[in-house]
This record gives C-alpha cells, structure tokens and sequence, in this order.
C-alpha cells in the first residue's frame, strides 16, 4: 500500500510538464541514438549527461531525460536490425535474424509494428518488477555495512566478467584499469595526491564524461571506421503497418515469457541486454520452432529479443538503485551521472530522496507509453535518418561530444585527455580487452577503496572481517559461482557436442 | 604474439603504479589501511595477468557457450578488419587530438570544419563535403548550444562575428 502512495507520488513528478516533455525529448533522442548502427544507450546517455549538467536540470528531470534516452535506444536498435541488416545497438542483435527477412518479404511494417509492442511489454513488465521488489531489496540492503558491500562489489566484477564470453581474464583486467584510473586524484582520507604527475587538471580525479566519451564514442568511431559495415541496402517498401490480431495472439506467450526472462537476467549485475535477447531467442526458438520458421521472419522471433532487451534494460536499474552498485555499463554510466549531482544510489535513497526514485521509476512507465506511440506511427521518419551518410554523422558525433566535454570544466586539458583515452580505448578493444568492465571500474573504483578501508578500519586491519558475517560469506560464494560455472558449463557441453 | 605484448605491458603498468604509489603515505594516520594499498594491490593484479599473458600467450581458455550463442553476442569486441584502413584510424586520431588543442584558441566553428575535412574523407566523403558539411555542423551546432541552450563555447578568432567571450 505503502508502495502504491509513493509510486502515486513518483506520477506526480513524472507528469509535471518540464519532467513530461524532457521524457519526450529523451524518448526520441534515444529511439535515434539506438537506431544508428554504432551508437549504443552508453553513447546516448554519455552525451546527454554533461549537457543536461551544463543546462542546469534539476536532478530528478536530468535522470528522467538519460533514462528514457536508455529505454529509447532499446525500442531504436530494432528499426536498422530489421531495415539494413545491421543492428542499431548489441541488444539489437538477435533481432536482425527474423526482422530482416521479415522485411525483405514486404513485411518490414509488421516487423516494427509487433517489435514496438514487444518492447514496450517488456519495458512495462519489467518496471512492474521493479516497483515491487525494489523497496524490498534497498530494506534488506540497508544492513549492509562496508565488509558487505566491499563482497557485493566483487560479486558485481565476478558477474561482469564471468559472464563476457571467451576472455575472462581480460575482462578482469579492463575492470582493474577501470579501478586504477578512478585511484588518480586527491584520496580523501590522506590528502595525498595519487597518479596526478604535478599536473593541476587531474588533482580532482579523471573526469568521469572524458573517460566515458574517449573510450565509448571516441574508439567506436576509430573501431566504425575499421569494419565499415556492409549491408544490403535500406529497405523501402514497408508493407502493411500494423500486425494484426492472429499475430498479435500468436506472439502474446512469447513476449510475457521473455519480458520475465529479460527482467531477471538484467536484475543480475553484468549480464545485460545483449545476454537476455539471445537467451529469450534461443529459449522461444527451442519451444516454438517446429515448422522451421525461425530464422526466416517468424514474428515471435522478432518479438522475443525486443521483449527480453527492453525489460533487461529496465531491470539493471534495481541493483544501480537499490545498492548502489551498477550492472551494466549503461547504468554505471547513470550512477556517473547521479555523482555530478552529489547522489549517491544505494538503500538509503529510498528513503531520503523519494520523490527522485519514485519519480524516476514512474517516467518509466511515461516513456513507455511516449515511446509506443513514437515508434509505430512515426517509424517511417526515423528511418529516413538512416539515410545519412557516415562522413556527416561521424563529424557530428565528435562535435557534440567535444561540447559535452568542454561544457564541464571547459578546459583544453579534459579535450585532449579524451582523444587519448579514445586511442587507448581503440588500442584496448583491438587487442580484446572489453570496455563495460573499465567502466564499472572507474565507477565503483572510490565506493570499493572507501568501504574496504573503512571495513579495515572497524577491525584496525584485521582482514577477517570481510568475511565475517553470513552475508559477505553468501556473496564470495556467489562471485565464485559467477567466476566458476561459465567454464564448467562450457567445458561440459563441449564434452557433450564431442560425444554426440 | 599480441597477447604476449599485451602482458609486457601489463606488467609494466604493474611496476609503474608499484614505484610511483611507494611514496604515498599520510603524514598522520587514523586509519589501519593508508592511501598506498589499494594502488599496490592493483599492480599486483596487473602483475599477475600479466605474466599469465606472457607465460601462456593469452591461449583463448574456453570456447563460448554453443547452445545459447550468447557469449558470442556479448563477447562484442571488434572482429578482424576485412580491409586495413589503418590510414584512416590514423588520420581521425589525429584529428580529434588537433581538434582538442585548437577547441579553445581557434573557436569551435572553425575547429569544428577544420576537424570535418579528414573525418570526412576517412569515411569515404569528398573534400567539399568536408568543409561545407563542417562548417554547417559548427554553426549549426554553435547556435544550438551557445545561443538556444546556453552552454557557452568558445568563438576563438570569430569572436568578432559570434559575440566573443
């Protein structure tokens, strides 16, 4: 009941006209963003961050305005997945499978249509999800002294990395570099200066929009330019616009299926996006597939991804806002931004700051509905952007990320620190090195040395104290868990495909 | 062999955080845990990959999971360039270093098309479009930003035109 009268007052927020037309403005900026191959929700919400800084937004609206700019991209990705081929964003991906022969079939209109629906379930079902386990978890979490959250921060790197494919031992590394580079600067509790080389500009720290926009936007333009895609071309004809009701029945199991599946997979730190649409297709495909249509523009194909990708997205949004520990490198780029405003995310927020997580939570629901009716209608439009030619957008992109940068501190310095972090950056994905660990790194790097040394503090360096307690033990053994089984169940299944 | 390079690196950063972070230390201390351990731990860490990556060459240790196909998905780091076009990467890193120094003393308009001109050509786009699609973004986007939504740039030697600050 409790939890109805806080949400009643997070609409309250939500509607109020500054709140509802930047949720508009996010929820188009961000369809956009997610539709251009190359630039993903951590592009998006980078570049919005220092400007949404620089216009001096209330806290609540700027968040309003990045999160719908990350829903926004989840719904976008699907419209170049399904008319060139290439999808828009990595939770895209999976969708280009049915989409695109959808769409070369003169069927791109039905494609768009079931898609936005799915997404729009999923993103729905999942901020449900979040309205009611969120406050649980944040009471729960309140316990948490600094030994536990010093565990639930390795729990989070155990997860990110575990689960990033081939080279866990690479995204261990890119999470240590995103952890010695937020340790550049003035520590706090000493007055000593760290990493800094004299130099007066990194006395304060790295900047956390240089290190975001360097290594994300910067080096995906160095990385666009090495493997210039090739598609078969925009599709035109686009067919009937609206799925019909023998479709819409046909998808109906799939998108609730893979809206909760979505939904669980982002609550888990480092999953993500990409992880739950190839889950939810492999998942649908397995239950569904017996004519064989998968593959070759089969609607639930297309609607369990989008359905997955969406609520995943609105799911990593739990543990960002209820512990305080991001999931996903969006969301970590999120807690960023919070940080610029002096929040700081975790259990506490709930109870502080109700009016900006209620609200929040609530633009979620505004966006959805915003974003429904932006990407069946007026689908056609966005994909005329599509159109734009590569050597104008890139010069665009840099440009409008130079004024993100230099709208911070305006400096020369923050400039050139993101064309090298963009160079390092490019060096780092060339030689297989992921970025969402760096990032989360970099995010976390000061929480983690701070509750560590305040652990140790509390038992004047005794190191047991961090596993003490029956939470802290939980949580290693989850990290261990998360770091173990990957490899076993790859090793397992390898074993059984040889012996089949 | 990039593995192996990849860990002399690795342990190199190791050693130099090692060096710099041995002076670090409060001149008062209150607590059991100074400024130098967590700088020290992580060269450790660094250290340790990195002598993994030289020892072993960075041997791929596990194939991704085939039934789901999802780590490929999410291993979505850069495959192998069909076409070198090391060319280009060079000329745009070189344009957004020289964009950054001269963002502030020549102004974001002219930085701007000066910036376009390369980063067009390296995606395939002519001489022309460079300067004229630079130029139309610096204005545009300097109107957009300095006058509509006052986040101030900066007008460099145009100042005279754009009302210098």
């Amino acid at each position: 009941m409790e939890t109805l009268n806080f949400l009643g007052q997070g609409f309250g927020v939500a509607l109020m006209p500054t709140n509802l037309m930047m949720a508009a403005i996010g929820a188009l900026i961000g369809t956009i963003v997610g539709m251009l191959p190359g630039l993903g929700p951590i592009n998006g919400v980078a570049l919005l961050m220092p400007l949404a800084f620089a216009l001096k937004l209330p806290a609540e609206t700027a968040l309003i305005l990045l999160t719908a700019v990350y829903i926004g991209c989840e719904f976008g990705g699907r419209i170049s997945s399904i008319l060139l081929n290439v999808p828009g964003d990595a939770g895209a991906i999976m969708t280009a499978i049915d989409g695109h022969p959808m769409a070369r079939s003169g069927r791109a209109g039905v494609a768009l249509s079931i898609s936005a629906w799915a997404s729009f379930v999923g993103s729905t079902v999942a901020t449900a999800g979040i309205v009611l386990f969120a406050p649980l978890l944040a009471r729960w979490a309140l316990a948490f002294g600094p030994a536990e959250y010093f565990a639930l921060m390795c729990f989070a790197f155990a997860c990110i990395t575990g689960l990033m494919g081939s080279e866990p031992l690479k995204a261990v590394l890119a999470a240590a570099m995103g952890l010695a580079l937020s340790t550049v600067g003035l520590d706090s509790n000493s007055g000593v200066y760290r990493f800094t080389g004299d130099n007066v500009h990194l006395s304060d720290g790295i900047q956390f929009i240089v290190v975001v926009i360097g290594l994300f936007s910067v080096s995906e333009i160095l990385v666009m330019l090495e493997h210039q895609t090739s598609s078969s071309g925009l599709i035109r004809t686009v067919g009937r616009t609206m799925f019909n009701m023998k479709e819409f029945m046909m998808t109906g199991w799939t998108i609730l299926r893979s809206s909760v599946l979505g939904f669980v997979v982002g609550v888990l730190p480092g999953a993500g996006a990409t992880i739950a649409s190839a889950m939810a297709y492999s998942v649908e495909k397995r239950l569904n597939d017996k004519e064989g249509t998968f593959g070759k523009g089969d609607v639930r194909g297309v609607s369990a991804p989008e359905a997955a990708n969406n609520a995943s997205a609105n799911g990593s949004f739990i543990p960002m806002l209820t512990l305080g520990v991001p999931g996903s490198g969006t969301t970590a780029v999120m807690m960023g931004a919070l940080a610029l405003y002096n929040i700081t995310p975790g259990p506490a927020l709930f109870t502080q700051q109700p009016a900006l997580v209620w609200g929040l939570i609530a633009s979620m629901f505004v966006s959805n509905v915003l974003l429904l009716f932006i990407n069946i209608p007026l689908v056609g439009i966005f994909a005329r952007l599509l159109l734009v030619p590569n050597w104008l957008l890139v010069p665009g992109i840099l440009a409008i990320s130079a004024v993100g940068v230099y709208s911070v501190h305006a400096t020369t310095f923050d400039l050139l620190l993101m064309g090298v972090l963009g160079i390092v950056g490019f060096v780092l994905r060339k030689a297989g090195i992921p970025m969402a660990p760096l990032i989360l790194g970099f995010v976390l790097g000061d929480l983690m040395e701070q509750n560590l040394r305040r652990a140790l503090s509390i038992t004047n360096g005794e190191l047991s104290i961090l596993w003490g307690s029956p939470i802290t033990i939980g949580l290693w053994a989850a990290a261990a868990a998360m770091l173990l089984l990957p490899p076993l169940y790859r090793r397992w299944s390898q074993r059984r495909v040889s012996a089949a | 062999m990039a593995d192996r390079l990849l860990g002399i690196g690795c342990l190199l950063l190791g050693a130099a955080m090692a060096w710099a972070s041995r002076s670090y230390a409060a001149e008062i201390s209150y607590e059991p845990v100074g400024p130098r351990a967590f700088p020290l731990l992580l060269a450790a860490i660094f250290a340790l990959i990195g002598a993994w990556l030289l020892v072993t060459g960075g041997r791929r240790t596990a194939t991704p999971l085939p039934a789901t196909g999802a780590a490929e998905a999410a291993t979505a780091t850069v495959p192998a360039a069909p076409h070198n076009n090391l060319i280009a990467v060079a000329m745009c890193a070189v344009a957004v270093l020289v964009y950054g120094a001269l963002f502030q003393p020549l102004g974001f308009v002219l930085a701007t098309t000066l910036m376009a001109v390369p980063v067009c050509k390296a995606f395939g786009g002519t001489l022309k479009g460079g300067l004229l699609g630079g130029l139309g973004l610096g204005l545009g986007l300097f109107f957009l930003f300095d006058k509509v939504l006052d986040v101030i740039l900066p007008t460099g030697v145009l100042s005279f035109l754009l009302g210098g600050r």
